[in-house]
């Protein structure tokens, strides 16, 4: 199997605070991968880290055959790789559409983008003029993963896409990842494991800062040992 | 509309109360009075705007309180001071400092180079330091042996405060000129840049080197051949160039002023942010520090190369005009004669100070204000001050930004000295001051907020100058016949005293937001 | 019951034998450098003039900045409020003493009370503005509370007073304290002061009180979520602070001929943060290493270099943020172990 990106046993450290402790994520490419856990197991640190926001101080990231463990952030993201962080982080002082300009890594990115992401999140091209503190959460949600794919990424990361979201509003998104997962691969992390189950097709399970499975999803789905041991869900 | 006025009740009672006062005292003095109190409030507002945005602007993205802003506009309005009356001094020196700049223009080919050379790991601990310690040896060796004909702080006929004097007479004194005497020319321009290269070489060794694919192309030199071009060319060029500098008039000699000051300013801002704050990123209390301390060795330098007496920067003929008909009453009579003062509403109104700084200051304002709001740059930065991991995370290099915006302040605050300069004069304590002033001003409109550095900047300088003025005319008690005289002491204090009060009904100032 | 107290004797001189070597050093420093000199120490009990009598000036202008530092630690380093207003805390000292003792005419004691209750005062005027604001915006209020305060001192209205922009000069000291002819005792005096002081704030900083001063300056969100009400704490802190700076002061005036508006201006706020930072910030200690440091610095600068000594002080100042970022304690407290590993390779080498 072809991987898109590997990650190879990483350390990371949040000051004195030893986060990540061996984490090995493969992601094959054109996929679904998601990454499950309890709250504070990792998850979160383990997309910073391999988007370079919190640096390993071990082990190896590469992406597309390449190390980038030592990069800086934006070097990491201009390689190909979209982030879509936690609580929706869109920049509230911009208006919805300069969050998607700023998103530009060539000129005209924005331009030649736009129709796309309009038909996957129509609600957005009416929203253009107003600023980001004016937005619902979903619509918020909808905007900083139409934010990740301005530019041409071939990796998304996406981070808690269903958290606080209304179950409308969940499945409208869950459209939207599987329709984006035919052109590019995704790297999820989701607490919600009906949702990760229904839209993933692999899985790593990381557990107080250590990857302790990882497989394909509908062997986990029958695997209600695992489940309950790790995810604490029924 | 109501529910703004229901969560904005608190600064819009405060607004009025200020514009209540404001009404006051208007009305306790006569028309004339006014109009000239007005304007220099603008003016000095305009001025302590140019500081509290740049410093503002910094602290929003950056995340670090630039405590030597202050001094760094000081050492714009002594670095403009200069370019406008010592043509002489400011061509000797940009030979030696574009070759000094040089080496760090070739910035992208070090690490290039490090990763060419296999050493041992002592050594490479250790080649740094050597090569910055040969650097500054050479540095050493060469600088005080290159000839510049500048002043003598100690000899009065030689001081600043005597060519600044002389040149507002009108005649612009050289010194003589002068001349290699110890070290050979070529050997001192060979040893300049050489010793350049090899500190910039070893500063650039101190980072650590990622694993970068450096394509390195004629971008990564032309800044460096630019420079060596123009070392060489006012190497060659420098007498003919002090000449016709000199024979400028002063007009335009002002324009190169201010144009050299903020470059500089922005140069050296851009200097500090990636030598010195950039280390500092991960213990931001020490950034405080550090500034505080630069803020201290700039005063130093300062009294080192100019001296400790206060003096005044001429004005430009433009503005310095006088005749018949001056004060002008109109503009036809002021621009036929560049009169100094123009009567407007029986107020006689200086025009370098009371008019041309102020709309210099709206200028500033309006131009920073578009840079912000239309062009990438500008969004960057407003989404970088919420969020500058995500910005990063977008592929797009905050530090370069980081630095873009640094200088971008250190400039504003430099051309706001060279502004000063001819309306405050040139004093070692000047940028202390105004520095107490736009941190006032910040913490009145709120410390990121651009518009709430405009309206902190304004309500700063004219409270000050409407107290001075009262300071003059006294103020009458209501009831009562006695008249109060507010004293000079009471001008810093009464701003002070608005910024404690705001704080506290407001505490991110008026503009600010909640957190 | 001897043995018992023996053995505790002895425990207690192992563990402090760094800082009872340090006493010991500094009581006897007079007649030490008396003697270097070739002074007896009968002369220098009777306050001849000669080096003793010069490094005993020195000692004491060292102990009055170590009190000031002390004070500053203990709201900065050990709070982790950044009061840019401190100089204010320590000018208020000064002047007050000067004026009621020259132009009031009170006694000592009369005017150290006097000190003292302005110095309460003014920290539960600084305590006003605490629950308001916080962080950056705090010390842009005290900083133009104490600028409001130098420019109050230097304003030539108050001339009579507090001598404007020249300086309060002209205090007339009781002659059993005289700095001039009772140096000696001075001396000790301000040794007993400045112990007695660090051995309360030692006290403090350990107490409960203390240690939920460290937590605030760790987290204050977490310091009230856990249910202490963190405004009364800081305000402790800034009243404990200010008592100690209104002492110093309260030395300088009597130790200095003039006292200069410097004093109450910014430029000495950052004299306190730079010997903290020197010594090590929050280490109390490093407060008292970072005066001696500093000063000595300044004295040696000054003298063999002139006018722009403090161009280097900067510079040292600069390199010390960049490369000594934890100051002489901070860094000694963290590196000892390796110290004293290196110690022992060289002992053994020789031994």
């Amino acid at each position: 199997m072809e991987y898109i990106l590997d990650v190879q046993n990483i350390h990371t450290f949040i000051g004195q605070y030893h986060i990540l402790q061996g984490v090995d994520v493969r992601v094959p490419k054109g996929s679904i991968t998601a990454l499950l856990g309890r709250n504070g197991a990792g998850k979160t640190t383990t997309l910073k880290s391999i988007i370079g926001l919190t640096p390993p101080r071990e082990g190896k990231v590469i992406y597309e055959g390449k190390e980038v463990q030592d990069m800086r952030s934006f070097d990491i993201a201009s390689k190909g790789i979209g982030f879509v962080p936690e609580h929706r982080a869109i920049f509230r002082d911009l208006t919805v559409e300069e969050n998607l300009k700023i998103a530009e890594r060539v000129k005209g990115d924005y331009l030649r983008k736009k129709e796309f992401i309009f038909d996957l999140f129509p609600d957005l091209k009416r929203l253009m003029a107003l600023s980001g503190t004016a937005l619902s959460g979903g619509q918020q949600q909808m905007l900083a993963i139409a934010r990740a794919l301005v530019a041409d990424n071939h990796l998304l990361l996406i981070d808690e896409p269903s958290e606080g979201l209304a179950p409308v509003i969940i499945e409208h998104m869950m459209k939207a990842i599987r329709l984006l997962s035919k052109d590019s691969t995704i790297v999820l992390v989701e607490q919600n494991f009906l949702v990760a189950s229904q839209l993933a097709e692999y899985y790593v399970i990381i557990e107080e800062g250590r990857s302790v499975q990882a497989g394909s999803m509908k062997d986990l789905a029958n695997d209600k040992a695992a489940i309950h041991r790790y995810l604490g869900a029924a | 509309m109501s529910s703004y006025f229901r969560k904005n009740y608190v600064l819009l009672i405060t607004l009025s109360v200020i514009a209540a006062l404001f009404v006051a005292a208007a009305q306790g003095m006569e028309k004339k009075d006014f109009v000239i109190t007005l304007l220099r409030g603008l003016s000095v507002g305009s001025l302590t705007f140019l500081v509290a945005s740049g410093f503002s602007l910094i602290f929003g993205l950056l995340d670090v309180l630039n405590l030597a802003h202050g001094t760094l506009f000081m050492i714009g309005a002594y670095i403009g001071w200069t370019v406008f009356v010592r043509p002489d001094t400011f061509v000797d020196l940009l030979t030696p400092l574009a070759l000094i700049l040089s080496g760090f223009a070739l910035g992208d080919v070090y690490p290039l180079l490090a990763t060419r050379i296999r050493l041992g790991l002592s050594v490479k601990r250790i080649l740094p330091w050597a090569l910055v310690l040969v650097s500054i040896l050479i540095f050493g060796f060469i600088l005080p042996r290159y000839p510049i004909s500048i002043w003598d702080v100690e000899n009065y006929g030689q001081s600043p405060v005597t060519y600044s004097f002389m040149a507002d007479q009108g005649t612009r004194l050289l010194a003589p000129v002068a001349a290699f005497t110890e070290i050979s020319a070529p050997l001192a321009l060979i040893g300049l840049l050489l010793a350049s290269i090899i500190g910039a070489f070893g500063l650039s060794l101190f980072n650590s080197v990622t694993q970068q694919q450096f394509k390195l192309n004629w971008k990564n030199y032309a800044g460096f051949a630019i420079l060596l071009l123009v070392a060489l060319l006012t190497f060659i060029f420098n007498e003919s160039l002090t000449a016709s500098l000199t024979g400028l008039s002063s007009n335009w000699l002002f324009v190169i002023a201010v144009l050299v000051a903020t470059l500089s300013g922005a140069g050296l801002g851009a200097l500090i942010e990636s030598t010195l704050i950039r280390p500092l990123y991960i213990r931001p209390i020490y950034q405080l520090m550090l500034t505080l301390g630069m803020s201290a060795i700039g005063i130093e330098i300062v009294r080192a190369i100019w001296g400790r007496p206060e003096f005044v920067m001429p004005k430009p003929v433009f503005f310095n005009g006088s005749g018949g008909v001056c004060p002008a009453t109109n503009f036809a009579d002021w621009w036929a004669n560049n009169c100094s003062t123009i009567l407007l509403l029986d107020g006689r109104v200086r025009v370098y100070n009371e008019i041309f700084i102020p709309i210099v200051g709206l200028v500033v304002l309006i131009s920073i204000w578009m840079l912000l709001q239309r062009t990438r740059l500008g969004m960057v930065i407003r989404a970088g001050v919420q969020d500058r991991e995500m910005v990063e995370a977008l592929g797009i290099n905050v530090r370069r930004v980081f630095t873009m915006v640094f200088a971008l302040g250190v400039g504003l605050a430099a051309l706001g000295g060279i502004l000063a300069a001819p309306s405050m004069g040139l004093s070692n304590a000047m940028g202390e001051s105004l520095f107490l002033n736009a941190l006032i001003a910040l913490a009145i409109g709120g410390l990121t907020n651009y518009p709430g550095a405009a309206l902190g900047s304004v309500l700063v300088g004219l409270i000050q100058q409407f107290i001075i003025k009262y300071g003059q005319i006294g103020i009458a008690i209501p009831f009562t016949d006695i008249i109060f005289k507010p004293t000079p002491p009471l001008v810093p204090a009464s701003t002070v005293l608005l910024m404690v009060i705001i704080l506290l009904i407001l505490p991110n100032g008026l503009l600010g937001k909640k957190e | 019951m001897t043995q018992q107290i023996n053995s505790r004797l002895s425990a207690f001189f192992s563990t402090h034998r760094a800082a009872l070597f340090t006493l010991l050093v500094l009581i006897l420093l007079p007649f030490i450098v008396g003697l270097m000199d070739g002074e007896s120490p009968m002369m220098v009990f009777a306050n001849e003039s000669g080096n003793s009598k010069f490094a005993q000036g020195l000692a004491i202008e060292i102990f009055i900045l170590a009190l000031y530092a002390l004070s500053f630690d203990l709201i900065f380093g050990i709070t982790g409020m950044l009061s840019f207003g401190h100089s204010m805390f320590f000018g208020v000292g000064a002047y007050l003493t000067g004026i009621a003792i020259k132009t009031f005419g009170l006694s000592l004691p009369a005017t150290l009370g006097l000190v003292f209750i302005a110095a309460i005062v003014q920290a539960i005027l600084f305590g006003l503005v605490l629950p308001r604001v916080k962080g950056i915006t705090f010390a842009l209020v005290t900083l133009g509370l104490g600028s409001v305060f130098h420019i109050v001192v230097m304003s030539s209205e108050l001339g009579p007073y507090t001598g404007a922009d020249v300086g309060l000069q002209g205090v007339i000291v009781p002659a059993f304290i005289s700095p001039a002819n009772e140096r000696l005792r001075f001396y000790f005096i301000a040794l007993t002061i400045l112990i007695l002081v660090y051995l309360i704030y030692k006290r403090f900083v350990d107490s409960p009180t203390g240690r939920v001063c460290v937590a605030i300056r760790e987290n204050e969100g977490r310091a009230r979520m856990l249910g202490y009400n963190t405004f009364y704490f800081k305000l402790a802190a800034l009243t404990l602070s200010s008592l100690t700076a209104a002492l110093a002061g309260f030395m300088h005036t009597l130790y200095q001929p003039i006292v200069s508006p410097n004093i109450a201006g910014m430029g000495f706020t950052v004299t306190a943060l730079l010997i903290i930072l020197i010594g090590g910030v929050g280490t109390l200690s490093g407060a008292l290493v970072g005066a001696v440091v500093y000063r000595l610095l300044d004295f040696g600068l000054r003298r063999y270099i002139g006018e722009s000594a403090s161009f280097i002080s900067g510079a040292v100042y600069v390199l010390f943020v960049l490369f000594i970022p934890f100051g002489i304690v901070g860094t000694w407290k963290m590196k000892s172990l390796q110290i004293k590993q290196g110690w022992q390779r060289i002992q053994k080498l020789f031994g």
